[in-house]
């Protein structure tokens, strides 16, 4: 496998683009401007068999090192002369699974960055980009693309928010977040005091009696006090054996903290922190 | 000491910041990649270690001797750490025994040499033709004519006096103090008089100096002053070859013993005549010749050197404590600078000091170094000895003078064994002042019982510049010659021989304390260097001895009045307050109806009022010294105009922080009594640094020209237009706001977002409504429009971070993690409006905290380090500066506060300490060890800077981020390997530059604030956007590094590891492009392309990309 990839990246040495075994090179250009270009490498998506991807298969493109200012739209354009795209998903890690169903708020997310998955309509789209030869222009004077000042001004806009469609999410958020609280409730109140197949009645913070809540900090707060109780009881300084260790760990206190202070006093030496002047 | 020493001394001293930066580097590297290394434990290099003993040796029985060594150190030492510390020390500066004896064979040989000294027959003292050429007299005989004669007879005796005998004395300048007493045959009757003892002894030095110098054996033959004074030269004998820095030899003649009869030298005796002085012929008119203490004293200390010897060696001789204790007082006045020159409180003051101590039962002969040290400096701190001098006689003679003739002469007095002799004669009202102040500084210290004393008392260096808020410099010193004249100080010039610096000096430092006043804490002056000078050149002369410099420690409370309060006018004193202040003092009327004399400076800001005491010394110097101004060299607010914003040049800022305080404390009432609110306000905390007194550049009020930009009319908000230069940058000041607590909140971190969303919508609602502020809300926070300032008001809900922690295990115990969001949201919801009161609160006690926090993040900004080292981390750093000012004062100005900074950040050892900002005093000692054993248990895992504070015992929340340690030591400005250079059209805070722009871009702002409708242009700032965007797109294959206050270049760095050539990988294929290289194909930074990228990226706000290095090229 190796070795296959091997040639076929010498093979196309020859042509005087490499790209990593597997990939195909395309170049990209931010314009026609730009002297040198960035390489995106693409592949045909593929997994293993049984592991689960979202993605579809054979229909779609894997794309990597996608330049920072090319977005999503720009992508889709730049390979629709392959075939029809049917959506591109920047990221910014490989990822097996499609990005989570429902639609990111732009409110409440950032967007993301870039690795590429483009999906397209037919699988034939994918072989046509795999053959693709650039170089590709990201603006052109037909798509300009804005960057630089012209970007941030338009960003600055787009982030002067709205609080009407604000105020529209966070309310449907909540109502259904609140249906989803209330059935949950009306659930657990129903499943309250009956015992399940082997018998087990679950007992829960509604209860008539509270019970201690099931978290680590108040178990530790147990055992705590358990501690507590038992050094009371115990008797210090009692026994001559006792009076004997104490003065043992006082002894052994002071050796330490001599240790100590000698391991400093070495470094402060090596340092030559006695240097006064 | 050897002749390589000074070598090794300054291998020693430029290779201590090196030392530390391989260290640091030495953490950073483990740090950074090698996490699996560090787990193993691998040790790491000049790093401290938890100690681990085993059992049995911890538990072993204990030896006799252990016992008694930890017994004495309990008792006798503060700890065995101050113990160890004071041991190693004294290792430091004691002499060794091989270098004893080398030194011993020296004196040996120079003894013999001395007496083989030929003899001269006898001439008149006037008459010097019979000195050789190439030697001078090392004396200005002013005036020349003395009559008398002189020969050259070798010494009657020589001996060894001072602190080389007693083993007291400290490297690296070993003196071997030589007495020669001249035989009774050189000197005839009355050669007290007149200087003609002086003459004498000078001219016998000098015949010496020919002979020896002739000698192979030494390496240099050279004259100095004693003690710095002019009529006493010496000379200074150093050895041949490589042993030339081993010791200096000090040859001083002395007269027979009771040669000169103790009662014509008391304090109330005249020996230099004033017509001799004047060159004029005896008047006889009878008018009494003025006293000269200070001549009769530099006499009859020549007489005292072999019995001062004597008497030290008696008490010293046997007790090792007590020379220890000598030892570390020596090292305790240089690092203070304070045993130098003329007037200086010499070792040898000290010694007899300890003398007076042991004969007083104050010290006891068996205690140890350290007890020493404390008890002198105890002594010191309490007792004033300009009011209450003291004595080493105990007799009760009647013929002796009292105590008090000798206040009259001197203003310190602290008498001999002989009762007649004041030993710290020259020692001035203000020296003695300053050793009182350091000693009680150091009393503080010891008694702290801070971990680091030891290294604050003695290793500390104490140079006036940082210890003084305000220095000046008065040169040339020639002027000081007509202040003289003007003071009237001819008796004066005659006792000290002419010397004005000297004479002037005391009455110089009265006048300047008594103006100063209540704005003034301590004054001190350095004393002229001792001069050394070749045999065959002439002594230098007064005004040679360089600059004299005044050191101002100023009392923070006086500072504020612009009023010099004088008597009223019909009360005699009036004539004397009008006399002091000349044409500044004028009768005025106040509110309580009384009519005074008073003076007024003019000084609107704070920054002026600090520099009052400027304006008050040029005036009384002008006034009553005839020393102009221009003369004086006043450095107090040297460094102001880097925190000065441009509209108004005066002030350095802290007047535009108190008016943005105050809106905000506006708001935050408005806050506080808003209704509508579901739930209530339950407090209004300030995050940002402009809330805390420490933003560079304060915000002033902004009143927007609506021309200038685009106007999104519906949500009542301007927009930038792409065809402008950039608009004014406004920043909004972030404000938290707590509600009270409820029940009602749902327990789903998304859902409280939404929640948190729906409040910040309700209160800018709300502000609109019941207060007509313009407010804009989005999900994570508030804008509100106040007065021209922005505020960005951000709900918070306490249990949030909580629910942020919380983790379901498997069996469904809930227990709390730290996550990064919750550490994020913890931070800036709860620790930095902590952080930003506590340090409101310490800017309220210290005036002058604003200032050096400002000027310390404006520093490391234009070192392009700004990103590296948080805002909240400096101002701590700063806020150390205060809290714990050890061995200083606390800063009252900004100049001294920002040297003590780059003093601190330059010499810290962040390897092995944490930098404790105790805030509000909030940490015990005890707490304070157990952090520090804490850190060094958990050293690898912190951060390279651990600032530790009451509120964040463990983990150093601000320094998390950075620096790296490779950033902390980088040299600035160097080799950036790119430079991305920018246009100022489009950086709206291009006017900050520290080299300001004469002119810059209309910014779109009205000239006077006022009532605006439309939200303003807030936090867009072109530069900050586009370092974000190279950050996120290149973050991994570069730094960049920019002054955020109007830097005109960004300086890029490229990441070495990653341009390591890479394995194939998908995951990191960001910018890289793939290379055939040595038979494999790798991967490499696509470096032209990303060149290009940086241009595209910056489209409009780069000017030019200019690659420098060609590092890059693989």
């Amino acid at each position: 496998m190796v070795a296959r990839g091997r040639k076929r990246a010498a093979r196309e040495s020859e042509k005087g683009i490499l790209s990593p075994p597997g990939y195909s090179a395309i170049p990209i250009k931010f314009s026609e401007k730009q002297q040198s270009s960035h390489y995106l490498y693409v592949r045909e998506h593929k997994v293993r068999e049984g592991t689960k991807s979202s993605w579809p298969q054979k229909r779609t493109l894997f794309v990597l090192n996608v330049p920072p200012y090319c977005t999503e739209e720009c992508l889709s354009r730049l390979l629709s002369p392959c075939g029809p795209v049917q959506s591109v998903e920047l990221q910014e890690k490989p990822d097996l699974a499609e990005s989570p169903k429902e639609p990111k708020s732009k409110f409440f997310h950032p967007k993301p960055v870039p690795v590429a998955y483009v999906v397209f309509q037919k699988p034939r789209g994918v072989s046509a980009a795999l053959a693709l030869k650039g170089p590709l222009l990201v603006s052109t004077e037909s798509h300009p693309v804005k960057s630089g000042i012209h970007k941030w001004i338009r960003d600055y806009a787009d982030s002067v928010p709205d609080p009407e469609a604000l105020r529209v999410e966070v309310d449907t958020f909540m109502e259904t977040y609140d249906e989803k609280m209330a059935e949950e409730e009306a659930k657990a109140k129903e499943e309250e005091g009956v015992p399940d197949e082997e018998g087990w009645v679950k007992v829960t913070r509604r209860g008539r009696r509270p019970v201690l809540p099931r978290t680590e900090a108040a178990s530790l707060r147990v055992l705590e006090r358990e501690k507590r109780k038992r050094a009371r009881k115990e008797l210090l300084n009692f026994y001559a054996w006792q009076h004997r260790e104490t003065k043992m760990e006082h002894l052994a206190q002071l050796r330490k903290k001599f240790q100590e202070d000698k391991q400093r006093i070495e470094l402060m030496r090596a340092q030559r922190k006695f240097r006064p002047y | 000491m050897g002749p390589a020493h000074k070598g090794a001394q300054h291998r020693g001293t430029a290779g201590e910041p090196e030392v530390m930066v391989s260290a640091l580097e030495g953490i950073g590297k483990e740090r950074k990649k090698e996490s699996s290394k560090k787990r193993s434990g691998s040790p790491v290099e000049g790093l401290l270690q938890p100690v681990k003993l085993s059992r049995a040796e911890l538990y072993k029985e204990p030896t006799n001797e252990e016992l008694n060594r930890l017994r004495e150190t309990e008792s006798l030492f503060h700890s065995s750490l101050l113990r160890l510390q004071v041991e190693e020390l004294l290792k430091e500066v004691r002499l060794s025994e091989k270098k004893k004896e080398r030194i011993d064979a020296f004196l040996q040989k120079v003894n013999q040499r001395i007496m083989r000294v030929p003899s001269t027959p006898e001439t008149e003292l006037t008459n010097q033709a019979w000195l050789r050429d190439g030697v001078r007299v090392p004396l200005h005989q002013v005036p020349y004519t003395v009559k008398g004669c002189f020969r050259f007879l070798p010494p009657a005796q020589v001996t060894v006096v001072g602190s080389y005998l007693l083993g007291t004395c400290i490297r690296p300048d070993i003196n071997v103090d030589v007495a020669l007493t001249m035989p009774r045959e050189i000197l005839q009757d009355k050669d007290g008089l007149n200087q003609r003892y002086f003459r004498k002894r000078a001219l016998y030095l000098a015949h010496l100096a020919h002979h020896l110098s002739q000698d192979p054996l030494f390496g240099s033959v050279r004259f100095s002053y004693t003690n710095g004074c002019h009529l006493k030269p010496s000379l200074l004998l150093r050895p041949h070859g490589k042993d030339e820095r081993l010791v200096t030899v000090r040859l001083h003649p002395c007269p027979p013993p009771d040669f000169f009869r103790p009662c014509r030298l008391l304090p109330s005796k005249n020996n230099v005549r004033t017509a001799w002085y004047q060159g004029q012929s005896p008047s006889g008119d009878g008018s009494p010749e003025p006293p000269t203490p200070h001549y009769n004293t530099w006499v009859l200390q020549d007489t005292a050197l072999e019995s001062h010897a004597q008497l030290l060696s008696t008490v010293l001789g046997s007790a090792s404590g007590l020379k220890d204790g000598v030892a570390l007082l020596k090292v305790w006045l240089r690092q203070r600078e304070l045993d130098k020159g003329l007037g200086g409180f010499s070792g040898f003051l000290v010694s007899m000091l300890v003398a007076f101590l042991v004969s007083t039962h104050k010290i006891h002969t068996t205690m140890s170094g350290y007890q020493v040290l404390r008890s002198t400096l105890q002594f010191l701190a309490s007792t004033d000895l300009t009011v209450n001098g003291i004595s080493l006689c105990f007799s009760s003679d009647p013929f002796l003078p009292a105590l008090a003739d000798f206040h009259q002469a001197f203003p310190v007095v602290f008498l001999d064994s002989s009762g007649r002799l004041n030993l710290c004669a020259d020692v001035t009202a203000s020296t003695c002042h300053q050793v009182q102040h350091e000693a009680r500084l150091s009393m503080v210290l010891l008694d702290s019982k801070a971990d680091d004393g030891f290294q604050l008392l003695l290793m500390t260096p104490k140079p006036m510049v940082r210890a003084f808020d305000h220095i000046l410099h008065l040169r040339p010193l020639s002027r000081l010659q007509a202040a003289c004249h003007r003071l009237k100080l001819w008796p004066e010039l005659q006792d000290h021989g002419g010397d004005y610096v000297s004479a002037a000096l005391g009455p110089l430092t009265t006048l300047l304390e008594q103006g100063l006043g209540s704005r003034l804490h301590l004054l001190a002056h350095s004393r002229p260097p001792v001069s050394e000078w070749d045999i065959s050149q002439d002594p230098p002369k007064h005004r040679d001895s360089g600059v004299l410099t005044l050191g101002l420690l100023l009392r923070p409370e006086g500072l504020t009045s612009v009023l010099e309060l004088g008597p009223e006018a019909d009360q005699p004193e009036a004539a004397d307050f009008r006399q002091f202040w000349g044409s500044r003092s004028e009768l005025r009327r106040f509110q309580d109806g009384a009519i005074r004399e008073a003076v007024v400076w003019e000084a609107a800001s704070m920054a002026q009022k600090r520099l009052i005491p400027h304006q008050v010394v040029t005036h009384l110097l002008t006034l009553h010294a005839d020393i102009p101004d221009t003369c004086v060299h006043y450095t107090g607010g040297l460094l102001d105009a880097l925190i000065q914003s441009l509209k108004e040049t005066s002030s350095t800022g802290e007047e535009a922080l108190a008016a943005a305080v105050r809106c905000y404390d506006d708001l935050s009432r408005l806050l506080w009594g808003l209704e509508g609110l579901p739930l209530t306000v339950s407090a209004v905390q300030g995050a940002h640094p402009v809330l805390r007194y420490t933003e560079v550049f304060p915000p002033t009020a902004v009143r927007p020209a609506y021309s200038f930009y685009e106007q999104l009319q519906e949500r009542a908000s301007l927009l930038p237009r792409p065809d402008k230069p950039c608009p004014a940058y406004v920043e909004p000041m972030t404000v938290v706001c707590h509600l009270e607590g409820s029940g009602q909140w749902p327990q789903d971190a998304e859902a409280i977002r939404r929640v948190r969303a729906a409040f910040q919508l309700r209160l800018a609602e709300l502000l609109t409504q019941q207060h007509g502020l313009q407010c804009r809300a989005t999900a994570t926070h508030t804008d509100v429009l106040k007065d021209g300032f922005v505020f960005r008001i951000r709900v918070a809900y306490q249990r949030e971070p909580q629910i942020l922690r919380e983790m379901r295990s498997p069996e469904g115990i809930i227990s709390l993690r730290d996550t990064p969001a919750s550490l994020c949201l913890e931070r800036d919801t709860r620790q930095l409006p902590l952080l930003t009161s506590t340090l409101h609160g310490l800017q309220q006690q210290h005036p002058a905290f604003s200032g050096v926090a400002r000027l310390a993040k404006r520093w490391v900004r234009a070192q392009l380090l700004g990103e590296e080292l948080t805002d909240e981390s400096l101002d701590l750093v700063a806020a150390a500066l205060f809290l714990h000012p050890e061995p200083f004062t606390p800063p009252s100005s900004p100049q001294v506060g920002f040297l003590r900074f780059l003093f601190l950040i330059s010499t810290f050892d962040w390897k092995n300490n944490p930098l404790i900002v105790n805030l509000n005093n909030e940490l015990t000692a005890e707490e304070q060890v157990e952090i520090r054993s804490v850190f060094l248990a958990t050293r690898t895992k912190l951060p390279v800077m651990v600032i530790i504070t009451p509120q964040d015992r463990k983990s150093s929340v601000w320094t998390q981020g950075g620096p790296s340690p490779q950033t902390v030591f980088r040299p600035p400005l160097d080799m950036y390997d790119v430079l991305i250079h920018l246009s100022p059209r489009h950086i709206p805070r291009h006017r900050q530059a520290v080299d300001s722009p004469a002119a810059s871009f209309c910014r779109g702002l009205l000239s006077e604030p006022g009532p605006s409708s439309l939200m303003p242009v807030l936090g867009y700032d072109p530069p900050q956007l586009y370092l974000a965007q190279l950050r996120e797109a290149f973050g991994d294959l570069a730094l960049f590094f920019y002054d955020q206050h109007g830097g005109k270049v960004i300086g890029v760095l490229w990441k070495p590891t990653s341009f390591q050539p890479q394995p194939l990988k998908a995951s990191n294929t960001k910018g890289r492009m793939v290379v055939f290289q040595g038979g494999e194909l790798v991967m490499v930074p696509n470096v032209e392309a990303i060149l290009e990228d940086f241009a595209i990226l910056g489209e409009g706000l780069v000017q030019a990309v200019e690659a420098r290095s060609e590092r890059w090229t693989v």
